[in-house]
């Protein structure tokens, strides 16, 4: 059972966007981090990628009501980021790329009076900040210094303190900064869980595609400060009408004997992509290699991958998914 | 994945929730978190909420502060004459100690937190950008109010146990207020001093480095400019005039040449004095060379005000540009 | 003999040893040194560039110490992790610096050239200081090939770029690799180096933990069971079948449609599924590997080792 986003009455937008502009003074033209960014975030965990820099600190600084666009409109469940900025801090966590806690305090001393910052009173502040610091998993560290921890702990404070005022929408920029793969890893499941039990929208900014296909539900692609493309992930990896057969040795003869059976297939690196033509594709395959003895390591139908939309053809071969798929 | 949910009481037992819950209850608005946070600053003036170490400063200078009144009532128990006045207080003491006590402190309020890049942090919480100087501010400037006015109380304590009668004790709270009401504009001053001039740098050393120079350095620079007008030679005016109630050997001072008291506009510690001595107060001086400035005094507290303004202002404005960043 | 050799190598500051009896060859091609932070990667690849001395062991690059030996950096280039750039300078200015500190005949030539291989010809003019994170690293790349080098160190090339810019990198060194290069560089990021080179070599705690091809070394590591992920068209009989076989350690349902099937013996499962679907007349529809993935190889490599702590 996960709990369902706490929804406004008629909000089906988290985030929403309308041809956001923002140009900085500076240099001839001045630099332009926006550029008519128009996008819809829905609810659930939402990766936003490829805005790195200039782009991705002035969208979520103008989604915080710190600053002002230089045109068009933002709004965050609804509110609108110019006029009602405060309204939308008290219900959005936010925690930052870079280092900063103070190392001189305890987690538990500094979540609590970041939770007394977020507008909770003293009793509730300390009691919240213990469920925050139990959530993302920081037992007897809790009660030591900030300075002593390691990066995976500073991580997870930050983390605790963004959701400690029982926020409705988390950003989280670069969450996994810094961390190892094991760390890493840890992230990555805590955000899940946040954004799967806690009935927490969640937006995270990642230039890793491989986490953000793991735990997003829908991906915001930005580029050059205008909108590259916005959808769920199970449209960006669909599966495509290519099979992908990898067998440990004999790939030459297994594409012979599928040739001969009416398939058609290309060799690729270490495997065969073969084109569906329908069920029957499949047990061609699996009697090919049983027929011909070999070792089957791999049967799969090839996915796209987010990292298409960075690339100017799809795997290198030259050819676009679709194209390979039309023929 | 599910969380434990919590079932009926069954004769064996019950597992109970504890999968995440959301906060209904209030929630405090933008008054209350100026006020936690200029309480928590207030606190850290004195080094609470950071350990042991971070103490030992602010209690130093506290107890510095105090020995005076101490001393004071210890003499007069012994009957002698009151030594320690209200609105002088002991002034070199006092503004040296101070000065230690802003310049080590202030840093601590604000360049910490520039220092550990903590203020997106509360930037993106639901206050405004001017809300963070504004308690920031407000917690210093109570800090040094109890430094400055908690041993003056004491003096007045001490004093008072050892003064018989209605009418003397009546003098003594007579002198007491307007030397509660002096130690609160220096408050107020050296706070917005001290936390601009801290502000301006997230490395405390620096800070603190930039605020004792400051202090030190108006104040030689006003010392210089007032040698210079002396050899000048004194100039006419008034006779010397009676020292009032509560106050330690006056200095009685020749009438003062124009020049002179315009080098007394280039240091907080002498615009202060000179304000205090326009506004009424006892003539004693720092040191004995910040000189009675008459009327002049009126320019004196325009410079200071401009002066604290000046230094409000740009501590908000530096908050300002550091929201962006 | 072309390439870089290390024979057991070891580098240590006082009692702290960051590199701890290494022997490595690295050839042409693209190679992945991978590590968490602090295993060792900078000062392997500062050590082969010439700035460290080992303390103990021999280092060769093309069979000649780097070591006070200066003419290595006509055949050598370093791109350094921190930013070592002057930001007034603008990119091109800053090329054919490099150029001219290599005293090549014809700096302007190879400046044109260098630019043109990273694809900074377009910002070529502006100063560094406008530069985003990835250009930046791409001119420091520019001028680590200006003088041509047949060997090309990067120390954490790609930290902070975004997809596009990583891509791009990659490709190019990948390009450069096929032309024969000796390309060497570090990561902690291993989404990364899954995409670009083959060979890698791994290193925790100063120590060389394995090198080669990862999905070889998962193939070496028999002490794990292997792990796939089976989708047919009935995962029940499939199971039945499976358990019943001496190469299957475990076999689970995940709930999502598919069979979770450890095995001992990667070989005998992967020449018996096919014939064992067609005997049961069941159809396969997916078979993956799990955790032959970078990610999982190294996430064993490093967990021998005591815990780098989280």
């Amino acid at each position: 059972m996960t709990s369902p986003p706490r929804a406004d009455a008629g909000d089906s937008a988290v985030i929403e966007t309308a041809a956001l502009s923002k140009v900085y003074p500076g240099g001839p033209g001045g630099v332009t981090a926006l550029d008519g960014l128009t996008v819809h975030f829905a609810p659930g965990i939402t990766g936003l990628i490829g805005a790195n820099g200039a782009g991705k600190s002035t969208l979520i600084k103008i989604l915080l009501g710190l600053l002002v666009p230089t045109k068009g409109m933002a709004k965050v469940f609804g509110r609108d980021c110019v006029k009602d900025g405060m309204s939308i801090r008290q219900i959005v966590g936010y925690m930052p790329e870079h280092d900063c806690l103070p190392g001189d305090v305890s987690a538990t001393e500094f979540v609590t009076h970041m939770g007394r910052m977020s507008g909770l009173p003293a009793t509730a502040a300390r009691e919240r900040a213990a469920e925050s610091l139990r959530h993302v998993g920081l037992h007897e560290e809790r009660y030591r210094q900030i300075g002593t921890y390691s990066t995976g702990m500073k991580q997870r404070v930050k983390l605790a303190q963004a959701l400690v005022g029982d926020p409705r929408l988390l950003l989280l920029d670069e969450p996994t900064n810094g961390l190892d793969p094991a760390g890493r890893n840890a992230m990555l499941e805590l955000i899940a869980k946040i954004g799967e039990e806690f009935g927490i929208s969640i937006v995270v900014a990642s230039h890793l595609l491989g986490e953000i296909e793991r735990i997003c539900d829908q991906l915001v692609a930005i580029e050059a400060g205008r909108l590259l493309r916005a959808d769920t992930m199970d449209s960006f990896t669909k599966a495509s009408q290519t099979l992908v057969v990898e067998v440990e040795d004999g790939l030459a003869r297994l594409a012979d004997e599928l040739t001969r059976r009416g398939l058609k297939p290309r060799a690729y690196q270490r495997s065969l992509l073969v084109p569906i033509g329908g069920d029957d594709t499949y047990d061609a395959v699996r009697d090919s290699v049983a027929d011909l003895g070999l070792p089957l390591s791999r049967l799969e139908r090839r996915r796209h991958q987010v990292e298409e939309l960075f690339r100017d053809d799809a795997d290198g071969t030259g050819m676009t998914l679709e194209a390979a798929d039309a023929g | 994945m599910p969380a434990d949910t919590t079932t009926g009481a069954s004769a064996a037992g019950v597992i109970h929730d504890l999968g995440y819950r959301g906060y209904d209850g209030p929630r405090l608005g933008r008054a209350q978190i100026t006020r936690a946070l200029a309480w928590h600053s207030f606190r850290s003036a004195f080094g609470f909420g950071r350990g042991a170490k971070a103490k030992i400063l602010p209690v130093i200078t506290f107890v510095a502060m105090c020995l005076p009144a101490v001393a004071n009532a210890i003499a007069m128990a012994q009957g002698n004459q009151q030594l320690v006045g209200y609105s002088a207080y002991q002034p070199v003491l006092r503004d040296l100690v101070m000065m230690i006590f802003v310049a080590v402190q202030a840093p601590e309020l604000v360049s910490r937190d520039l220092r550990s890049r903590v203020l997106p942090l509360y930037f993106a919480r639901p206050i405004k950008t001017g809300d963070y100087p504004l308690a920031k501010y407000l917690g210093f400037t109570a800090a040094c109010a109890v430094m400055i006015e908690v041993p003056l109380l004491l003096l007045y304590g001490g004093s008072v146990v050892s003064v018989h009668g209605g009418a003397a004790v009546w003098d003594q709270t007579k002198a007491l207020l307007p030397g509660l009401l002096a130690g609160l504009m220096w408050a107020v001053v050296l706070a917005a001093i001290s936390l601009f001039l801290a502000s301006l740098t997230g490395r405390r050393a620096f800070a603190t480095g930039a605020v004792a120079i400051f202090f030190l350095g108006t104040y030689t620079l006003a010392e210089i400019l007032l040698q210079v007008e002396n050899h000048a030679g004194p100039g006419p005016g008034p006779g010397p005039q009676k020292p009032g109630p509560g106050q330690s050997a006056a200095f009685l001072a020749p009438p003062v040449p124009m020049a002179e008291k315009i080098s007394g506009l280039f240091s907080p510690f002498t615009l202060f004095d000179g304000v205090r001595m326009w506004l009424g107060g006892p003539r004693t001086t720092v040191a004995e060379n910040v000189l009675y400035p008459g009327g002049f005094g009126a320019v004196y507290a325009l410079v200071l005000i401009i002066a604290l303004a000046a230094c409000l202002a740009g501590l908000f404005a530096r908050y300002r540009k550091a929201r962006l960043s | 003999m072309s390439g870089i050799q290390l024979t057991n190598v070891s580098r240590w500051y006082g009692n702290v040893v960051a590199v701890n009896d290494i022997t490595m060859s690295i050839g042409p091609g693209v190679t992945g040194l991978l590590g968490p932070n602090g295993a060792g990667k900078s000062t392997i690849l500062h050590m082969i560039a010439g700035f460290l001395a080992t303390s103990k062991g021999t280092l060769t690059v093309n069979g000649k110490p780097t070591w006070e030996n200066p003419d290595v950096y006509r055949t050598l280039g370093l791109v350094p992790e921190r930013d070592s750039v002057y930001a007034f300078l603008t990119g091109e200015q800053f090329v054919r610096a490099t150029a001219k500190l290599h005293k090549l005949p014809d700096p302007d030539a190879a400046t044109r050239r260098a630019i043109e291989m990273t694809e900074m010809a377009d910002a070529a003019g502006r100063r560094i200081a406008t530069y985003s994170k990835g250009m930046r690293q791409r001119i420091k790349v520019a001028a680590a090939l200006v003088h041509d080098p047949e060997i090309l160190l990067l120390d954490e090339p790609f930290n902070g770029m975004d997809p596009r810019q990583r891509l791009h990198m990659m490709d190019l060194l990948g390009k450069l690799g096929a032309e024969g290069r000796v390309i060497l560089f570090s990561s902690h990021i291993l989404e990364e180096v899954e995409k670009l080179s083959g060979t890698i070599q791994v290193m925790v705690a100063g120590r060389l933990a394995a090198s080669g091809d990862f999905r070889a070394i998962r193939r070496l590591m028999t002490s794990r069971p292997h792990v796939f992920n089976v989708r047919s068209s009935d995962d029940r009989r499939l199971a039945a079948a499976l358990v019943g076989r001496p190469y299957t350690t475990a076999v689970e349902f995940t709930g999502r449609g598919s069979l979770q099937v450890r095995t001992s013996d990667f070989g005998a499962f992967c020449a018996q599924i096919a014939i064992l679907a067609r005997e049961n007349g069941i159809a396969l529809r997916e078979l993956l590997p799990t955790d032959e993935s970078l990610e999982s190889v190294f996430g064993y490599l490093v967990s021998t080792q005591p815990n780098q702590g989280s």
